[in-house]
């Protein structure tokens, strides 16, 4: 406990904390990235096996169960600890066990008819030596090549995780440690199969970790140590959506973006105005569009058709009549349908092209950075100017990140002003007076923006010592403002707009001054087992909302530890080192 | 591969107390992966009386994996197609276990004519009609019995009466015209 207090003590005043963010992107990205709090982890093929561990251990020592038995309730409850309890706490044991088809048989005397001269297996209903028989825990006994036949055929279909007994109308889920060992002597690659398909359980069946959806596949999973809707980034350099496994797209909501990118791919606004504009020659059914003129148009291919029906007719007309051709015609809804289409589409076409624009921007000024490195490069050759350049760095860094909220915010502005997902949701005055608000902030954002890219255009390689100073706090200013900006713009779309809606509250990532979250690898054994006393002892203490106080302690808990202690080296670094940071303004740099 | 030896074993031990379960089942080649199994249909159900073949097909699995069963002989029943002959039983699919045999397995076929489950139909004409005109639904389903679960009997009349010493055409032509009343025709070969 007391560990967690002088943590707690060690953390900046919020604001603090918020204005070092903003500043602080320094030189080394990986560095700030650990120190950021772990609430992402890197798993990897070899730490698979250590990361399922901790929660093994604890059903483990709270149950007084052997691996196999826990890694089955885990598997069930598919890795959900707090669920896992919640059927404890509300169910009992037998229960929790009976639905898992966990059998934990206590020692009774089946040995005595095991180890008699031979049995009888009941499914190749053949005389077996004892030795050849295997019990399971449920205490159903079989001979080894049944119950390895069985085994193979189930791993076959894709049920590894869960292979039940052969008996009838047994539920109990077998051994692990069997199977293995009896597969591997008939199939040992098979075996190797099982393995992994039992491992990877820990991913597959755990709604906290997802693969990585990298392409070629990294091979790494990623795991969030709390509920949050968060962007992730893998150790393989690929920025993600943790929810819904496309690309970070914040402040879009998952749906907004998967809404987003189809319909950029189908350019179906353009579709959408083919249809409503032109009509199929009923000849060649090429889309034909008519620009003026009467009602009787003609082809390229050479058939003549009326504009109103589509059927084809003859040649011979007038302006308001097509000799031999008569069609109802009802004209208001036509135009209207065609108003509309020009509309839509013109929206469309306002929001994509600023978002694409944006996006271009940020590939640009990636490209940038290298100039810019470079440029760096030859600064601090120069002898006589300051050495130290981070604030470069960081403003790049501000900059790319964003441009992405920026170029992100347009189709998000798309989805929250228009008809496709929350028309009912507000009024029309409402809406107006919404949008004003949110492109007020959008557009100081995008001035800003713009003037900090257009900054690092400057050729300061060349620049004198004065220019340089000049140009750093304009960087630093600029940085500084952008970040708060962002900050705005998030608030007023998680507050005023995402916030206030009445029926729907789609979640979004929120805006992280330091950039979408590094996944750290994770290092062996989260939690000690004093740890796990602690948490089981509070389990038993508290009778309501035990269950979620179960899972936390160790998960954030440690998480929250390290993360602290990381932050804290870094304070001592600072101080101990007697550097300060030319970045900070002054009154932190005074407060430090 | 298929547990021939087991088979083999399930066959005999299935044949020998055909008299008490009247279930028995037969190869249909000479293989011992295609067989035909026999269940009378269930005394006090639209079933009775008609004796229902069910084509067995063994995998290479077997008896680790679900034998394929699929009713040759045409019937009215909701878990059961009426054009394939499709059986949806959960023994048959992912609740199977090797521990079970064939004749438990038909068993289970003989218990599902006597308890439709009509809320997990294989055929939804049939499991409409179970559930909303239950009369229509029993007529039907003997009817069909009748027609298709017997027609194999009709065979073994003739036998019967060619055996008896008639001539085959002739005691085709009398059952047809008795309704396959094998009394009736009886009477009608030895009086003319």
């Amino acid at each position: 406990m007391e560990d967690y207090l002088s943590g707690d003590e060690d953390i900046y005043s919020s604001d603090q904390e918020d204005s070092l963010e903003g500043l602080e992107n320094e030189e080394s990205d990986s560095r700030w990235a650990s120190s950021t709090g772990n609430s992402c982890k890197v798993i990897t093929k070899e730490s698979l096996l250590v990361a399922q561990r901790e929660e093994l251990r604890r059903v483990m020592d709270l149950l007084s169960l052997k691996e196999h038995h826990a890694r089955t309730l885990l598997i069930h409850y598919r890795w959900d600890l707090e669920r896992l309890f919640a059927v404890l706490v509300e169910k009992g044991k037998a229960c929790l066990f009976a639905e898992a088809g966990v059998t934990v048989l206590e020692e009774v005397n089946f040995g005595s008819s095991v180890s008699s001269l031979t049995a009888m297996c009941n499914i190749c209903i053949e005389e077996v030596a004892g030795s050849d028989v295997t019990k399971m825990d449920c205490g159903h006994c079989f001979c080894n090549e049944c119950w390895t036949e069985h085994f193979i055929v189930k791993i076959k279909e894709g049920q590894s995780k869960r292979i039940r007994c052969m008996a009838h109308k047994c539920f109990a889920i077998c051994d692990e440690a069997v199977i293995r060992k009896l597969v591997s002597k008939r199939h040992p690659d098979l075996a190797e199969k099982f393995d992994r398909f039992l491992l990877e359980s820990y991913i597959e069946d755990n709604k906290m970790v997802k693969w990585c959806p990298s392409t070629p596949h990294c091979g790494n999973a990623i795991r969030l140590e709390t509920d949050d809707l968060c962007e992730v980034e893998c150790s393989c350099g690929l920025q993600f959506c943790f929810s819904c496994l496309s690309e970070a797209h914040s402040p879009c909501s998952c749906l907004m973006w998967e809404l987003w990118t189809k319909k950029c791919r189908d350019e179906s606004e353009t579709v959408n105005w083919i249809t409503v504009h032109t009509k199929p020659c009923p000849k060649c059914h090429k889309p034909v569009e008519k620009n003026g003129g009467c009602n009787l148009v003609s082809c390229i291919c050479g058939q003549a058709f009326c504009w109103l029906c589509g059927g084809a007719t003859g040649r011979d007309h007038t302006w308001s009549y097509i000799t031999g051709h008569s069609c109802g015609r009802y004209k208001e809804d036509q135009e209207k349908k065609a108003e509309r289409a020009k509309r839509d589409l013109y929206r469309y076409m306002h929001y994509h092209n600023r978002y694409k624009a944006h996006i271009d921007s940020s590939t640009q000024e990636s490209r940038l950075r290298d100039t810019i490195k470079e440029k760096v490069a030859i600064l601090e050759a120069k002898e006589s100017i300051a050495k130290d350049f981070s604030w470069i760095t960081n403003g790049l860094y501000r900059l790319s990140r964003s441009r992405r909220a920026l170029s992100f915010s347009y189709p998000f502005a798309y989805y929250m002003f228009g008809d496709d997902l929350f028309k009912d949701e507000m009024t029309k005055e409402e809406r107006e007076i919404k949008q004003h608000l949110f492109e007020d902030q959008q557009q100081q954002l995008e001035a800003n923006i713009e003037k900090l890219s257009k900054a690092f255009e400057e050729p300061f390689d060349d620049f004198k010592a004065e220019e340089i100073a000049e140009m750093r706090m304009q960087v630093i200013n600029l940085s500084v403002v952008t970040d708060t900006l962002c900050k705005k713009m998030y608030e007023c779309i998680e507050t005023d707009l995402l916030g206030a809606l009445k029926f729907s509250c789609p979640n979004i990532a929120p805006y992280k001054s330091k950039g979408i979250e590094r996944a750290t690898e994770l290092n062996g054994g989260r939690s000690t087992k004093a740890n796990n006393n602690i948490t089981c002892q509070k389990a038993h203490d508290q009778t309501n909302g035990g269950s979620i106080e179960l899972v936390q302690p160790s998960g954030s808990g440690t998480s929250d530890d390290s993360g602290c202690s990381s932050r804290k080296r870094r304070r001592t670094e600072n101080s101990g080192g007697a550097f300060f940071d030319l970045n900070l303004p002054a009154e932190l740099i005074d407060r430090n | 591969m298929v547990d021939l030896a087991r088979v083999q074993k399930e066959l005999q031990e299935c044949n020998r107390d055909v008299g008490v379960s009247g279930i028995s089942v037969t190869l249909k080649g000479d293989s011992l992966t295609h067989l035909i199994g026999t269940i009378p249909g269930p005394l006090g159900t639209p079933y009775e009386g008609g004796s229902f073949k069910i084509d067995i097909t063994l995998t290479d699995g077997y008896p680790f994996e679900p034998p394929k069963m699929r009713f040759a002989t045409k019937v009215w029943h909701p878990n059961i197609s009426s054009q394939s002959g499709a059986i949806c039983l959960d023994i048959l699919k992912d609740q199977w276990s090797p521990a079970l045999t064939l004749k438990t397995a038909l068993l289970s076929i003989q218990a599902l004519l006597s308890a439709p489950e009509p809320d997990d139909p294989q055929d939804a004409v049939v499991a409409q009609q179970y559930l909303r005109d239950h009369q229509t639904f029993v007529g039907t389903a003997r009817y069909w019995t009748e027609t298709f679960a017997k027609t194999l009997g009709t065979e073994e009349k003739i036998q019967k009466l060619v055996e008896m010493g008639f001539p085959e055409a002739q005691v085709r032509s009398t059952l047809e015209a008795t309704g396959w009343d094998e009394n009736m025709a009886l009477e009608k070969l030895c009086s003319g």
